[in-house]
């Protein structure tokens, strides 16, 4: 058996199991491609909330309204730059989340508010249905409000959250409640987290039990709940149920991660792209490719040995730093999966980084490099089937634009255009 | 500094690249039912920072924990949570196994006992006093049905029936039949007997074949664990040498004797990892080097739910036996989103973890039920009995499914 490798082939192979990774897996499986994924652990959506950004600010740090007027005011290095018509292509993947199960709020045309769970408003592009979503930030849709939050759960900081509310005019009283089967989970103070809760209410059944706490903390005199999104980790369907029982109009906030909202899109994407009959290769990575040219024939993984993932074309959707698509040493910034170019900040680290650690970071920008049509290159040659998309992109700071969430869908969309227009 | 500073700052199991994002937390399925464990991240990289201070942080709680693996497929950082679990309580623990935990654990001597009085042994496991004594006397929960227990070994079946055969062929593997196959269900292996013959390989059982030692590892006896893997590991050697690849037809035999053999026991299994395969596997990459073809029956038709099973999830070898069940054209295949079972060996045998096993395999079961498949196809048996006993659906492997399908003939024919 050794030294012979066999093959299995896709048409399309995606290295990268985030919302790039999916949404383009998605894309190519809707229009018929055979399509394997492989992703190393799970992404960054984990930490992502219940919102997706478009472009929520501009280079100065202005909130955005219209982002895509701001789009066309970009500078060329950005990513949306390679989209053929980035409108068009927001609508597909309001509707590419949409048959996945997640229904959202919002267009590309306007931006609406999101509320951080620091209690900060941030323009957005899409919500999730549930989620407290704002039309104007100057003109709060509540005059009072209460926040209820779970005895005990740590990750809703309430106090922020409240002052955030209450800069802006809104009157806001802070409430908590208890069941006994929380205080279960509080014996283990590590573990009273967000997705255990949601797990704990969906298991046991406890929506009427939790909705009659709210309901009897509550009482009277308010025009809107504000809850920790805890709840709806498989489905959105309790959640929004729960909503229902609560008898004031009722949202949930994001928490701090792990998110429930961020689980929930990582896992009905997947079982979408499963559905559609895509294949996905598990905790495993990319490791080298196998070349022939300009032209990527198959790639290599950790865990499938003897094995090669063959496919007509290949997208990089590995991300950023933080999900290791992007490694830094000493001396140089590389991709460590197919070794492809990387536009950096050359050789000097001290330029890398700025001190202020609030201020904007210019290593956020260094990222995979591309042609027009969102090709790599190796060794400065375009590779004519091998395409990156999302966060592992050059020429972007999704912290500072809060663009994350559109790179990564819109670049993956571009991608699925590009290669069945090949 | 130096970029050796950073490679070689590497620490056991990855534990230091940790980032703390608690990833692994949310796809714990222990976590999930019950907040007495520690969860993953705090038994695991944050514990072991304590136990390495002072053995005294060591909880016992991590007996909880199914070696499952799952976190280790969550984390984006590589970190080999379940390793670092399983090793701390190999190092720390002082439990000492009961009398039950070790009859569970020693399934070959156990098998070896029962099989012989198989019509006895049966129904006497399955009446209700016999119940009632496991469960007080012995803490095996009366819940749960033993896997029927074979009259006629596996082994005893291959050497009279098939070994004299297997010569005529040209090409050769070696089969690490296993416990379950050897005592419960011989006709597994006898279905894989006639796959590989009817592609045109023969099949040699290994010179001495011990327990794999999963069920060892988690009940506290690594000593035997070991031990039993060496007597493996020198029966492979030899088959290797001949040339054979070593085949399973059980995802976790695979991969304790693949990976938990060198991550914990400490066991050198080198020379020999990359010959020991699935037989899923095996054929799989045959037929994708166009050296095998298999032909199916055109009158066979079955809606097929296919649950991956935690270790072949870790292996990450899920789609080598969903590719080729997806080669029969008779079957209506559906694919089940991944999700712990419960049953984790011998683990949801024991009392005192009945309820959590079956709190944690809800999940899947709702799957199942909503699916209505003919059967359920695993790479792992003992997900075969917690599935059958808790959704009433049959489940086999998918090899038995193969056998089932394929046009034994026209495969010979083809194979020529
Ligand atoms: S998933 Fe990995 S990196 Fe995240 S907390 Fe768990 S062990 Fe640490
Ligand atoms: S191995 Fe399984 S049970 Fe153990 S901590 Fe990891 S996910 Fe939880």
């Amino acid at each position: 058996m050794k030294g012979e490798w066999s093959a299995m082939r896709f048409d399309i192979v995606i290295i990268g199991g985030g919302l790039s990774g999916l949404t383009a897996g998605i894309a190519l499986a809707e229009a018929g491609k055979d399509v394997a994924l492989v992703s190393a652990g799970q992404s960054t959506l984990h930490f992502m909330g219940g919102s997706l950004d478009l472009l929520g600010s501009d280079e100065r740090g202005n909130d955005l309204f219209k982002p895509l007027d701001a789009i066309a005011k970009l500078n060329e290095k950005h990513p949306y730059k390679k989209l053929e018509d980035v409108s068009r292509l927001a609508g597909v993947a309001k509707q590419i989340l949409e048959r996945a199960g997640l229904a959202t709020t919002g267009y590309a045309t306007a931006n609406h508010w999101r509320i951080t769970p620091i209690g900060a408003l941030m323009p957005t592009w899409l919500t999730l249905e549930g989620m407290a979503a704002i039309d104007d930030p100057d003109k709060m849709p509540w005059r009072k409000v209460a926040l209820v939050n779970i005895v005990n759960y740590l990750d809703f900081p309430t106090k922020f959250l409240a002052a955030g509310m209450r800069e802006r005019g809104v009157e806001v009283d802070v409430k908590a409640v208890i069941l006994p089967e929380f205080q279960q989970l509080r014996q283990s103070p590590t573990e009273m987290r967000s997705t255990n809760i949601a797990k704990v209410i969906e298991q046991n059944d406890l929506l009427v039990k939790f909705a009659d706490q709210v309901n009897s903390v509550v009482g009277e005199g308010y025009d809107m709940v504000l809850l920790p999104s805890v709840l709806g980790i498989s489905s959105n369907e309790k959640a929004m149920q729960l909503l229902r029982l609560i008898n004031v109009p009722a949202s949930y906030v994001d928490t701090l991660p792990p998110s429930v909202p961020g689980v929930r899109m990582q896992s009905q994407l997947r079982r979408r792209f499963m559905a559609l009959g895509g294949s996905f290769f598990t905790g495993d990575q990319v490791i080298e490719g196998i070349y022939d040219g300009n032209n990527l024939k198959g790639v290599k993984t950790a865990k499938l040995d003897g094995t090669v993932l063959e496919a007509d074309n290949f997208v990089l959707a590995t991300g950023s730093f933080v999900s290791r698509g992007l490694v830094a040493d000493y001396n140089h910034v590389y991709e460590p999966a197919l070794g492809v170019d990387v536009d950096d900040l050359g050789l000097d680290r001290k330029t890398w980084a700025t001190v202020d650690v609030t201020e904007a970071q210019p290593y956020m920008e260094m990222g995979v490099a591309t042609d027009h049509k969102l090709h790599c290159k190796r060794s400065g040659n375009v590779m004519s089937n091998l395409y990156a998309a999302g966060s592992v992109l050059s020429g972007h700071n999704s912290i500072k634009l809060l663009d994350g969430a559109g790179v990564d869908m819109l670049t993956a969309l571009q991608v699925t255009e590009n290669i069945l227009n090949q | 500094m130096t970029i050796e500073t950073q490679t070689q700052n590497m620490s056991v199991n990855n534990f230091e690249q940790c980032l703390k994002c608690s990833i692994c937390t949310v796809y714990c399925p222990v976590s999930a039912v019950t907040p007495l464990y520690p969860g993953p991240k705090q038994a695991g990289p944050d514990g072991e920072r304590y136990r390495l201070k002072n053995k005294a942080f060591f909880d016992e709680a991590l007996k909880m924990c199914l070696n499952c693996k799952r976190c280790e497929v969550a984390c984006p950082n590589d970190v080999h949570i379940g390793d670092i679990i399983q090793a701390a309580r190999i190092k720390y623990s002082t439990h000492r196994p009961s009398l039950r935990d070790m009859m569970l654990a020693n399934t070959d001597l156990v098998g070896t006992m029962a099989s012989p009085f198989a019509p006895i042994a049966n129904p006497v496991l399955k009446l209700k006093p016999m119940k009632a004594v496991l469960h007080g006397v012995m803490g095996i929960d009366k819940h749960r049905t033993f896997p029927d227990y074979s009259s006629r070994k596996f082994e005893s079946w291959f050497k009279k029936e098939a070994a004299p055969k297997q010569s005529q062929y040209s090409k050769h593997v070696s089969y690490f039949h296993g416990c379950y196959v050897n005592y419960n269900y011989p006709q597994l292996g006898k279905d894989f007997v006639k796959v590989m013959n009817a592609v045109g390989y023969g099949v040699h059982l290994l010179e001495k074949e011990k327990c794999c030692g999963v069920a060892l590892i988690a009940n506290g006896m690594p000593k035997q664990a070991k031990r039993q893997g060496e007597v493996n590991m020198t029966s492979m050697r030899k088959a290797v040498a001949q040339g054979h690849a070593v085949l399973t037809t059980s995802s976790t035999c695979t991969f304790t004797m693949r990976d938990e053999y060198d991550h914990l026991l400490g066991i050198d299994n080198h020379d020999v990892r990359d010959s020991i395969s699935l037989a899923t596997r095996f054929l799989l990459q045959l037929i994708e080097k166009g050296e095998i073809k298999l032909a199916f029956r055109e009158d066979y038709h079955k809606r097929v739910a296919y649950h991956s099973a935690c270790h072949m999830e870790r292996m990450g070898w899920v789609p080598y036996s969903t590719r080729l069940l997806r080669m029969i054209p008779g079957i209506d295949f559906v694919m089940l989103e991944s999700q712990c079972c419960g049953i984790s060996g011998t683990y949801g045998f024991k009392k005192e973890n009945y309820e959590r096993s079956q709190a944690i395999g809800k999940g899947l079961f709702d799957q199942i039920d909503e699916a209505n498949p003919d059967c359920v196809a695993t790479d792992c048996e003992t997900c075969k009995w917690q599935i059958e006993m808790s959704t009433g659906t049959p489940v086999m492997n998918p090899i038995s499914i193969i056998a089932e399908a394929l046009d034994v003939e026209a495969t010979r024919e083809l194979n020529k």
